[in-house]
């Protein structure tokens, strides 16, 4: 079964957060502290972590980095307040996406965390190739000359999601629903936060894109190594 | 030239000096001239008279040495006459030169000729005007004349004249040469000392203002220096006080004014700090049981069936009531950031006639549900802004949403246009609305049009001001025109780029199928 590590000082909301994700099948454990986090993370590896910004004992923002220096999992900020900030402090942080309180509905909640848990690309065998990376969709493995990258689940997917149309220029509000399963967001910031992340790791010089390359006024599309 | 006007106009320590010293020049000339015209005359007085009495003596001595000689033959007259010469001139040509010149007068026919000059002198040197006033006179006649010397020198003279009779050879005019390069030599120097001293004075009363002036002009820049900080928002500069006089009593009003604005500023400061920081504090505090509430009002909602029907439909208020709290608190937090001025503008690039086309699909429903359509006009396939697009989709809504509220059932054109450096979407619609009382309100905050209209999908009356907002934070404008029953029309003005301000409007306010 699938377990998520909910992590947000809100007694009330934690237990409804449980109530709502056991509903919908999903293991639950409630941490109401961030300096407490880490440790329960270590202990128990949840699949995916839902994240509140403001926490007692360590600022939301440092345990995502805390738990992104050693894992790969899918973290989902939660941020009582709209601006911005918070929100890019979180998604720089290392997180995947992020919900603004209040949600719509509990099954927005629950169709965020599905989609960063489901498998994606399953139908595709074999090797991809960008640039000068080799992508094992498969093994969920992106190499450099034989040499694994190490990407989140989120930033392997982006990648296979140009990769797998290489003439194809994306837009940002086309990635947002390749990527992340949203109909139609306007949050752009997600995607272009992503790709800078995407691009520190993948790029020979994050500066000078070569792989992930920006079309001006519309979106990305996967570049042709030796022709820019 | 204009520079220097301008930078003439410009300093007041520049303009005090430049008319110190044109004043003191004209008073400095003015003296300076007097005195030297007295001391002119002065000395020139002194020196005719002393002329004078010399020519007398000397004119008087020759002629009674002449009457001595009476009878006397040719050559004894004319050694008398050299003696004479020989005994009333200077050997020098310069400064002391003192000559005589003996000249027949015009009326003596008398063949021997006496007529003689010293050192060389020019007969020439004496005019027509003294001889003929030497004839007509009685006593001595007197000229300032130029003492010419054969071989070229002038020099400036006085020539004193008479009449004096030579024996057997008549009628002759005898006349002293005094030479005046002594007296002129003094007159310049007298001159020169006193148009030194003019300028020196002149100098001296220029560095004195400057000095003065300084003492006053300083403080004035350092106020003005520190006041222009104070614009920019520096509020910490005061200026220097070190005397008791006025200009310090300027200072220190400055500086207690500097004060008392630094510190209101403060206090204003502080208080949109702690404004804004209670905003957000309640938006957090508020959202986060408010997520609970949601969530707990959508697990009941969803198994409502098993309700009995009141407490079913209790369920479904309060859902719908939340959404409605939760737009209101949504709103009245985005007019707050606008109130506290840290709204910002986050801008991406996008094609604008794709989100219009998108808000108005996304309103497909509901404006089906009141019975009418949005239909978009674009002049352009697409075009790219510079915007923050979460911002223009909240305009956009609004007034979709606006306008489809108050349609009454009519179809609603939208159109877009793109011009050089703005472009404008319209949303016409032909409804009730709007007559010119309501025209200026309908941008305020909580206003109700028609207060017995029910508001659709819950809207919160405060849309169409977060729209105006929305639309300035993008140095764009967002317009509204209306007739009663005619419906109404809203352009929405915005820069392609939100750096830059609006500099036409594509879309005319009043539309071209209205006629009065």
């Amino acid at each position: 079964m699938t377990l998520v590590m909910v992590v947000d000082d809100d007694q009330d909301l934690s237990e409804m957060l449980g109530i709502v994700l056991t509903g919908a099948g999903i293991d639950v454990d409630l941490v109401s502290r961030g300096d407490e986090a880490l440790e329960v993370f270590r202990n128990n590896p949840p699949d995916l972590v839902l994240l509140d910004v403001m926490l007692p004992g360590l600022d939301g923002v440092e345990v995502c980095k805390l738990i992104r220096a050693e894992s790969m999992v899918p973290i989902i900020m939660l941020s009582a307040r709209g601006d911005s900030h918070d929100v890019v402090r979180g998604l720089e942080a290392g997180a995947d996406d992020y919900m603004v309180k209040p949600f719509k509905h509990p099954s927005e909640l629950v169709a965020r965390i599905r989609t960063r848990l489901r498998r994606t690309n399953t139908d595709i065998s074999g090797l991809l190739t960008i640039g000068d990376l080799a992508i094992d969709v498969a093994a969920h493995q992106v190499l450099r000359a034989g040499k694994q990258i190490a990407l989140t689940r989120l930033e392997f997917d982006l990648l296979v999601a140009l990769a797998k149309e290489p003439g194809r220029v994306f837009s940002r509000d086309a990635l947002l629903s390749e990527v992340w399963g949203y109909r139609h967001s306007t949050d752009t910031r997600l995607v272009n936060v992503h790709v800078q992340r995407l691009r520190a790791k993948i790029e020979h010089d994050a500066e000078r894109p070569e792989i992930v390359v920006t079309v001006r006024g519309v979106g990305y599309k996967a570049g042709v190594m030796g022709r820019s | 030239m204009n520079t220097i006007f301008s930078k003439f106009r410009g300093s007041l320590a520049l303009k005090v000096i430049v008319s110190t010293i044109v004043l003191s020049l004209a008073v400095i000339f003015a003296a300076g001239s007097a005195l030297n015209s007295q001391l002119t005359t002065g000395i020139k007085k002194v020196n005719l008279q002393s002329s004078i009495i010399e020519a007398r003596s000397t004119i008087f001595n020759a002629q009674y040495r002449l009457l001595l000689a009476q009878g006397q033959r040719d050559s004894e007259v004319r050694k008398v006459v050299n003696d004479v010469i020989a005994s009333a001139t200077s050997l020098s040509t310069n400064e002391n030169a003192r000559e005589v010149i003996f000249l027949k007068s015009p009326g003596n026919s008398i063949k021997l000729n006496y007529e003689t000059t010293s050192n060389l002198v020019d007969p020439d040197s004496i005019p027509k005007y003294l001889s003929d006033k030497v004839q007509k006179g009685d006593d001595i006649s007197i000229s300032y004349v130029t003492i010419k010397y054969i071989g070229g020198s002038n020099i400036p003279g006085l020539a004193i004249g008479d009449k004096v009779s030579i024996p057997n050879a008549g009628q002759y005019e005898m006349y002293m040469l005094f030479s005046l390069v002594n007296q002129n030599t003094t007159l310049t120097l007298i001159q020169n000392y006193l148009l030194l001293t003019g300028l020196f004075l002149v100098l001296l009363i220029g560095l004195i203002t400057w000095l003065v002036v300084r003492q006053v002009v300083r403080p004035v820049r350092q106020a003005s220096r520190i006041a222009t900080q104070f614009t920019a928002g520096d509020f910490s500069e005061r200026m220097n006080v070190r005397s008791q006089d006025e200009i310090a009593t300027l200072g220190n009003a400055f500086n207690e004014m500097a004060e008392s604005l630094e510190k209101q500023i403060a206090r204003l400061e502080n208080l949109s700090r702690v404004q804004q920081r209670f905003v957000s504090d309640v938006s957090h505090e508020l959202r986060t049981p408010l997520t609970t509430l949601r969530l707990a009002s959508e697990v009941i909602n969803s198994s409502r069936q098993e309700f009995d029907p009141i407490v079913a439909r209790s369920a479904e208020l309060m859902v719908a009531q939340l959404d409605r709290f939760e737009r209101l608190l949504q709103d009245l937090l985005e007019i707050s950031r606008f109130d506290a001025e840290v709204a910002v503008l986050e801008a991406t690039e996008f094609d604008l006639v794709a989100l219009v086309q998108r808000c108005a699909e996304d309103l497909l429903l509901v404006a089906k549900e009141r019975s009418t359509e949005l239909r978009v006009y674009s002049i352009v396939e697409s075009v790219v802004v510079q915007a923050d697009i979460r911002r223009v989709e909240r305009i956009l809504r609004n007034i979709f949403s606006n306008a489809i509220d108050h349609a009454e059932e009519k179809p609603i054109a939208i159109t877009i246009v793109a011009g050089e450096s703005d472009v404008a979407v319209g949303v016409r619609d032909f409804g009730v609305g709007l007559d010119a009382s309501t025209l200026i309100q309908v941008f305020d905050r909580f206003w109700r049009g028609d207060p017995s209209r029910s508001r659709t999908h819950g809207s919160t009356g405060l849309g169409l001001s977060i729209a105006l907002e929305d639309a300035r934070l993008h140095n764009g404008e967002l317009e509204a025109w209306g007739r009663p029953g005619k419906g109404a029309h809203f352009v929405l003005t915005l820069p392609k780029d939100s750096m830059a301000t609006i500099s036409s409007r594509l879309i005319k306010l009043q539309p071209d199928d209205y006629h009065e």
